[in-house]
């Protein structure tokens, strides 16, 4: 209130500065809605000429208007998914080593290491992916499997190298740097008496992390999985090229090593020949859907945040 | 003190280093079972050090370094034990209470006998009870034993936290100055304790209060930079010091 009434040249910068800063906020709430809208008003054309059929459809068949999203949906969903499980083992293990084993002297270059894996180029990971990890993984891990343990429908054969499986590899290479690096940060802020209270019941130090450092670490792991979630959600360049772009997995194949097509990967290889409305329209619509699925993860992460908050303090 | 003619810890020798610098110089004492040493000395002295060598956690911190024989019960627990084996039989009481937050008030006092294995969840169940028996705590906390161990009043994080320590019927419990971080109620009820402790088992505690070593133990062992200036029975360092660095320590003079 005194503010307002006083009219020294502080107060006016004060608020100058003040609206400055909300409109910067607001910038940011404006463009989400813009963006939004853009993608609803882009897919008017598919919303209306393919209906629900679009969601639950299982064809895409542009020549003959028939546009079914279902096999990019569930395959970004799953090749995120595996990615996720495939990173956190290997995240966490590192970041255990980085916390309690690794000597002074590793620490730097292993920081260095993680951090440079993360600035990797996705287009890099493509090319490395599909040139190089995919004839090998073909020949030793997807072949082997499907020789032996075929008959199962997730692991059945051809092996193709490039497939929902590859993707996923990928996908989890790119994501362990990001849980890696905020694992360890996490795990190094476990309070030196927790850890010295395990340790003094004759713990080893493992049993002091699982028993102790984790268990304290673990919202943030949550968050820092959710966001490698994020990442493999949204990861298009390496993706598309390592995933075969069949529209085959899961209906027509249901095998893990069969090839498949992401929503991203569908977007970046079909846009320069979406010619009609609709087409385009359902490319859009993919976006969309991409969209909601990215914002139903983070509200769904909101909510474990909140709850173990909540039974934190209980 | 009662007649006991041998030793539970016999520590002669005891060098303990941080790097380079070295924090104990030459320690050796005696210690008989089922008593209670209170180790005293300004800060820096070497107390925790002191302490640390003898449940093997001095070494935790790369670049720490312990030299000098201590034997448990005749075994030397740096040649003929595994550190986690000495750190089962030498419990450990710390500065600032520390239950495990992640864990209940039951599931934080059998949290040892869980890294063991072996005990069903009956047994466990009763191990709880009993050690939280033995600390006061049963009553205060019977009906919120599910509870975080963390949702606790710090006097009973503390009392918690010994009892942690000796439902795995420990052979010496460490104390590292239990009471610093408490309210002169809670002080006292762990003052208490500790006298009762030394029926089951032996006690050695550091304390910064001279008043408190004097209530509560029965042996004395008073460090100076890193040196044992000074041990015997409480009573005679208290009121006949043969050293004049310890009778102005304990007269409040300095530390």
């Amino acid at each position: 209130m005194q503010g307002k009434k006083s009219s020294s040249h502080y107060n006016r910068q004060d608020a100058v500065f003040k609206y400055l800063l909300i409109s910067a906020s607001l910038l940011v709430v404006g463009l989400f809605a813009a963006l939004f809208l853009m993608l609803i008003r882009g897919s008017l054309p598919s919303i209306l000429g393919n209906g629900l059929g679009f969601l639950t459809g299982t064809t895409w068949d542009p020549i003959n208007g028939i546009y079914g999203a279902l096999p990019a949906i569930l395959t970004t969903i799953v090749t995120s998914l595996l990615a996720v499980g495939i990173a956190i083992p290997v995240a966490l293990g590192i970041a255990i080593f980085f916390t309690e084993y690794a000597p002074v002297k590793a620490k730097f270059p292993l920081t260095v290491f993680i951090d440079l894996l993360a600035a990797i180029p996705s287009v890099i990971f493509g090319i490395w992916g599909l040139w190089i990890i995919a004839p090998l993984i073909k020949t030793y891990v997807q072949q082997p499997l499907v020789t032996s343990i075929g008959f199962i429908p997730i692991f059945g054969g051809p092996a193709y190298g490039i497939s929902l499986s590859l993707a996923s590899l990928i996908l989890a290479i790119m994501v362990i740097p990001i849980i890696a690096s905020l694992a360890i940060e996490l795990l190094s802020r476990t309070p030196i008496t927790l850890k010295e209270g395990m340790i003094s019941l004759g713990a080893t130090k493992w049993e002091s992390v699982m028993r102790v450092g984790l268990p304290f670490a673990r919202m943030g792991v949550i968050a820092a999985v959710m966001l490698g979630l994020g990442r493999a959600l949204g990861e298009t360049m390496a993706i598309t090229m390592v995933i075969g772009n069949s529209y085959m997995w899961p209906f027509a194949n249901p095998s893990i090593f069969a090839p498949a097509t992401s929503i991203t990967s569908k977007i970046a290889s079909e846009f320069y020949e979406a010619t009609s409305a609709i087409y385009a329209g359902s490319l859009i619509e993919l976006a969309l859907t991409l969209l909601i699925i990215t914002l139903a993860t983070n509200v769904a992460f909101r909510y474990i945040i909140n709850k173990t908050n909540k039974e934190a303090k209980r | 003190m009662d007649n006991c003619t041998y030793e539970k810890l016999d520590i002669s020798g005891l060098d303990a280093w941080f790097g380079d610098k070295q924090a104990l110089k030459g320690v050796s004492l005696r210690i008989k079972p089922k008593t209670v040493t209170a180790v005293i000395g300004p800060s820096g002295c070497g107390k925790s050090t002191f302490i640390r060598c003898i449940n093997r956690m001095h070494e935790l911190t790369p670049g720490n370094r312990v030299s000098g024989v201590v034997l448990l019960d005749g075994v030397d627990i740096y040649k003929s034990v595994d550190s986690m084996d000495v750190r089962r039989k030498v419990g450990m009481v710390f500065q600032k209470p520390n239950p495990f937050p992640n864990m209940s008030v039951s599931d934080n006092v059998v949290a040892g006998l869980k890294l063991i294995g072996a005990a069903s969840k009956k047994e466990l169940e009763a191990v709880a009870e009993e050690n939280l028996k033995a600390v006061g705590l049963w009553k205060e906390v019977e009906n919120d034993l599910k509870k975080s161990g963390a949702s606790l009043s710090g006097g009973q994080q503390q009392r918690l936290c010994i009892a942690r320590a000796l439902a795995m019927r420990p052979e010496i419990i460490l104390m590292d100055e239990p009471t610093s971080a408490l309210d002169p109620a809670s002080t006292a009820k762990i003052e208490d304790l500790v006298k009762t402790l030394k029926a089951e088992t032996t006690v050695i505690i550091i304390t910064h209060n001279v008043q408190q070593a004097a209530r509560i133990s029965d042996m004395t062992a008073f460090f100076y930079l890193g040196e044992l200036i000074e041990y015997g029975e409480t009573r005679t360092i208290f009121e006949s010091p043969k050293s004049p660095l310890t009778e102005r320590y304990i007269t409040g003079r300095f530390g």
